[in-house]
């Protein structure tokens, strides 16, 4: 433990001695973690938005055109005991024709002519959101298309699997992307403090000739690296909140569609981003501290 | 305890030990001399572990130098005490810091560490230049204070490689009763010198290195 004051006052004496060096590391962190911060916000939202597309979708079931009350009245508790469907609702054959009238407004004579009414009764179903995957659904309406009373189901195919590329596709970019700046980020510690511990090289021999483990001439450097990191967390985390607050607080005034996309970051956030930086700097200190020999 | 058995030691093409023999027992005080380049250096840095021999058996005390493992070199380095011929003191700390840095690395107590560093400043005549920087020291004043670098360990092994060659005639009599004493006490002492005013009369054994190897062996 006493070693752990020597260990600390050694680095804070580097630090101080290579201010300039470390400012600067610091401000390439936060940067960069402003950067990774800024892309995971846009998948976020990005994410809130396709959960709202999502959310229109439905699948159609049509009935067949001489079903039976009672067997309309059992598929309808077949639907709501299936817990992969959140919502049902019933569109009879009489009101399905009422909206056609509607909507032919005063052309709606030509179907008047009609002694039967040709349209089938439909449900409409709404799934839950993490089932929406092409396959799956597609499994899903093929076994709602046996049930019996049933003549078809019809969803929106190529919606549903474009819908499924766009999500994938992003979260690929975006990991794609953090995983760069998070290495960008990481080699900037790791040049850091490699330099630094290079140019020590000659008192690390010493200290080694003295006696001194690995543990502790690499020790220092590792601190070092540690508050370079927590330091450009906290920047970062300063300068995202108020960014953050001010988006929200002025922007939104002449720029209200901005609050639709825009979903405050939950306080946690705040808190990971040093730790991120953390992480990744002593990643970085620690690869950079590799052997020096004697 | 030194033991070399038979070691060979080149740099690159430059053969500089060979069949090179030598035995010191423990407790003893003993020199090594011959001419500059003769290897005097290069027979400590390989006691010490900071060369490699190409071939040949050496032991230290209770090591065994040429089977040692990386991991276990820190250790028997922090069980020997040495004066390097170059001083490698450090340049950004004070003579009071290089000193206390042996014992750091045995991670004593700072209240410790403080006592026993004035006190062997105090036994090399150094504790009025305690905060200085080794740059602002005259070659005399660094060699002592590597001596007690060397020294504030209480090594059960001292090796010291020209340790005077900066000293004057008081200076020079004030180290080696320090060595004389430190010996008393049950520390093997092994001395490189050219000096032959440190053996001559001195009743211990004197090795004569030429030729890549121990050519006589006389008491001094
Ligand atoms: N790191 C090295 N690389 C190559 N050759 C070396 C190295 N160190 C020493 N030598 C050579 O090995 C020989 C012995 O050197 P060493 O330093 O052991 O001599 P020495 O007896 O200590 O001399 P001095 O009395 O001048 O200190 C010399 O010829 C020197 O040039
Ligand atoms: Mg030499």
């Amino acid at each position: 433990m006493k070693i752990l004051r020597y260990f600390f006052d050694t680095a804070f004496r580097n630090i101080r001695i290579d201010k300039w060096a470390n400012l600067l590391t610091i401000i390439s962190i936060s940067i960069g973690l402003s950067i990774l911060c800024a892309f995971v916000m846009i998948t976020f939202n990005m994410d809130s938005v396709i959960q709202r597309w999502s959310n229109s979708f439905g699948l159609v079931v049509y009935l067949n055109q001489d079903i039976s009350k009672e067997t309309e009245a059992s598929l309808q508790k077949r639907f709501q005991q299936d817990s992969d469907i959140t919502e049902v609702t019933y569109i009879s054959k009489d009101v399905a024709l009422e909206e056609v009238k509607k909507s032919l407004g005063t052309n709606a004579v030509l179907i008047d002519d009609f002694n039967k009414n040709p349209l089938p009764s439909t449900f409409e179903l709404k799934i839950k959101s993490s089932l929406l995957d092409p396959l799956v659904i597609k499994k899903k309406a093929a076994d709602l298309k046996t049930l019996f009373g049933v003549n078809d189901v019809l969803y929106g195919e190529k919606w549903l699997s474009s819908l499924s590329v766009i999500a994938k596709t992003m979260k690929l970019v975006a990991i794609v992307f953090a995983c760069a700046i998070f290495i960008a980020t990481t080699f900037t510690t790791y040049n850091t403090i490699k330099i630094f511990f290079y140019r020590r090289k000659e008192e690390i021999k010493t200290l080694k000739l003295l006696g001194a483990t690995n543990t502790f001439t690499r020790f220092p450097f590792l601190i070092e690296g540690l508050f370079v990191g927590i330091t450009g967390g906290v920047v970062s985390a300063l300068f995202i909140l108020g960014l953050s607050s001010f988006t929200t607080l002025k922007v939104v005034e002449f720029m209200p569609s901005i609050k639709a996309i825009m979903a405050p970051f939950p306080l946690q956030v705040y808190l990971l981003i040093p730790v991120t930086g953390a992480f990744m700097s002593l990643l970085g200190s620690f690869i950079a501290v590799g052997k020096i020999r004697y | 305890m030194i033991m070399l058995a038979d070691v060979k030691k080149s740099y690159d093409n430059e053969v500089v030990l060979q069949n090179f023999t030598m035995t010191v027992s423990k407790g003893e005080f003993a020199f090594i001399t011959g001419p500059s380049g003769a290897g005097k250096s290069t027979l400590l840095k390989l006691l010490y572990c900071y060369e490699h021999a190409d071939s040949g058996h050496i032991a230290v005390d209770n090591w065994i130098v040429s089977q040692l493992k990386i991991r276990t070199v820190p250790y028997f380095r922090r069980s020997i005490g040495v004066v390097f011929q170059d001083f490698k003191l450090l340049c950004n700390k004070t003579v009071f810091e290089n000193v206390a840095l042996a014992l750091r690395i045995h991670n004593m107590e700072p209240e410790e560490i403080t006592k026993r560093v004035i006190a062997i400043l105090k036994e090399v005549k150094m504790h009025g230049k305690a905060d200085v920087y080794p740059q602002y020291l005259s070659g005399g004043e660094q060699q002592r204070v590597v001596i007690a670098r060397a020294m504030v360990t209480q090594p059960m092994m001292l090796l010291a490689d020209e340790p005077t060659g900066n000293l004057d005639a008081e200076n020079t009599r004030t180290i080696m009763r320090l060595f004389r004493e430190i010996n008393a006490r049950g520390t093997t002492v092994l001395i490189a010198t050219h000096n032959e005013d440190l053996y001559f009369g001195s009743g211990s054994r004197v090795f004569f290195l030429k030729d890549h190897h121990i050519e006589k062996e006389i008491i001094g």
